[in-house]
């Protein structure tokens, strides 16, 4: 995707529309309940880790007013029993780290020697075990800032793509295939192909290709010539589908129809089979 | 001193402070100051005393075992006991529906620590708890039942509109203005 097109298509879509700020303030008191769907969780969390003030600030805030809602539970008592219990776990717990009782000195060597002894060697333990422990928890430290920075990326790559279909589905430039089953007991699909953006398919309820086997999207040219193959996808384990295609082989105006087929894993570079779902673009 | 749970009382951060000291009374005096409204939570979301029982268990030796996580400068306890509480069960709700939930905290980590706001200042526990349940009284019922379906069972706003048969976008607009109204209701109260 050519980085020039999509800054001078944000510039378009600014003018007149909600703050991109406002719409995710928007979103705070959801997520701190936890009842965001996915895209847009996916969405706010970037957002905030891209270090918003403001919406940490309302975060902490909301936070804090959802805590209030476990008032609305209806009073109950909890058993003497759990009480018990917890009390024994508890108590175990803490007799673990109780210093043993003092013993019977030796005979022959002073106390002031056994003493001196016993601190040397605490030192020396004790500086082995700092040493260790140092050391994993740098090991550990940057474990996890790979980690986060690895969650930040996907992070990033799923805020652009989410960015992309929300764009294609909003755009008035957009336009709508609908992607019409064969058999009619199989579902319908649907293409918003944006002449910028690429192609946003999307289905439900679909079966599973057979084994070893994928779907594959192919555009039929207006001049008469060959399938151009794109994309290969298979539905998630709901049966639903979410493509974005965002290199389509050939441009909207020049494509006479969407064609969809059931080939090998990894595709075919011409159709193996005839098309199972077939949508008209002009 | 006198707190609110009677003269000469430790606070709660004091109390939670002492568990780095393995002060078993001190936990003792924890758990009976808050284990009624952790316990009625996780019941409220579990429907099973014996499931809520081993939540709670768990709650508070989590609570055992992490108070250092805890840090009393950042922000009440209480609130975050119970958003760790309400995490647990839903946690637990999770496993046995064996349904994919979104949660604003990972699983296996403690909550974070939300800052009070002013009125939480204002207003001792017990009084903003009488608030709450007398404001969510003058929501509208599709804004309780949206907010309750959210916090007691984990549903985001898709799964609430497919159950309630009705448009994401009212939904969303239920959660958001109930629990706008819920905030405004309580800085009212302060």
């Amino acid at each position: 995707m050519d980085p020039e097109r999509i800054v001078a298509f944000e510039r378009r879509i600014t003018d007149g529309i909600v703050s991109e700020q406002d719409q995710f303030r928007e979103l705070i008191e959801a997520y701190a309940l936890g009842a965001l769907d996915p895209g847009e969780r996916v969405a706010l969390e970037a957002h905030l880790a891209a270090g918003c003030s403001e919406c940490a600030k309302a975060l902490e805030e909301a936070r804090f007013l959802v805590s209030q809602l476990a008032y609305l539970a209806p009073p109950a008592e909890p058993s003497d029993m759990l009480k018990a219990r917890l009390m024994q776990k508890v108590r175990a717990e803490a007799a673990v780290g109780r210093p043993a009782t003092a013993k019977t000195r030796g005979a022959l060597i002073p106390y002031w020697l056994w003493a001196g002894v016993a601190a040397l060697l605490l030192l020396s333990i004790y500086s082995t075990w700092d040493a260790r422990k140092l050391q994993q928890e740098v090991q550990e430290v940057n474990a996890r800032a790979a980690a986060e920075r690895n969650k930040r990326e996907q992070l990033e790559q799923e805020l652009t793509l989410a960015k992309h279909e929300a764009w294609i589905l909003t755009d008035p430039t957009t336009k709508k295939i609908d992607i019409l089953p064969n058999d009619k007991e199989m579902p319908r699909l649907e293409a918003m192909w944006h002449p910028e953006l690429g192609i946003y398919i999307t289905g439900q309820r679909m079966p599973m290709p057979k084994e070893h086997k994928v779907l594959q999207l192919w555009l039929i040219p207006k001049s008469g010539g060959k399938p151009m193959p794109s994309h290969v996808f298979w539905p998630d384990a709901n049966g639903k589908i979410t493509e974005m295609v965002d290199d389509p082989p050939e441009v909207m105006a020049q494509t006479k129809a969407l064609a969809i087929t059931e080939e090998p894993a990894g595709g075919s570079l011409q159709p193996t089979s005839t098309p199972l779902w077939v949508g008209g673009v002009s | 001193m006198i707190s609110k749970y009677g003269e000469g009382a430790s606070s709660d951060a004091t109390l939670v402070d002492r568990l780095l000291r393995r002060d078993v009374s001190a936990f003792e005096e924890l758990y009976d100051r808050h284990s009624r409204i952790v316990y009625a939570l996780v019941v409220r979301i579990l429907e099973q005393a014996p499931t809520a029982e081993e939540v709670v268990q768990d709650v508070f030796l989590q609570l055992w075992r992490n108070a250092a996580r805890y840090q009393s400068a950042r922000g009440p306890f209480v609130p975050w006991l119970l958003t760790l509480a309400r995490n647990r069960a839903l946690d637990n709700l999770r496993l046995k529906s064996e349904r994919q939930r979104r949660r604003e905290d990972q699983t296996d980590e403690l909550p974070a620590i939300a800052q009070a706001p002013e009125y939480e200042k204002a207003l001792d526990e017990k009084r903003r708890a009488e608030r709450v349940r007398s404001l969510i009284g003058t929501l509208s019922a599709s804004q309780k039942k949206a907010i309750e379906m959210a916090y007691f069972e984990g549903l985001s706003h898709s799964e609430i509109a497919i159950a309630l048969q009705e448009p994401l976008g009212t939904v969303k607009s239920w959660i958001r203005n109930g629990l706008l109204r819920l905030k405004e209701g309580l800085q009212t109260a302060s």
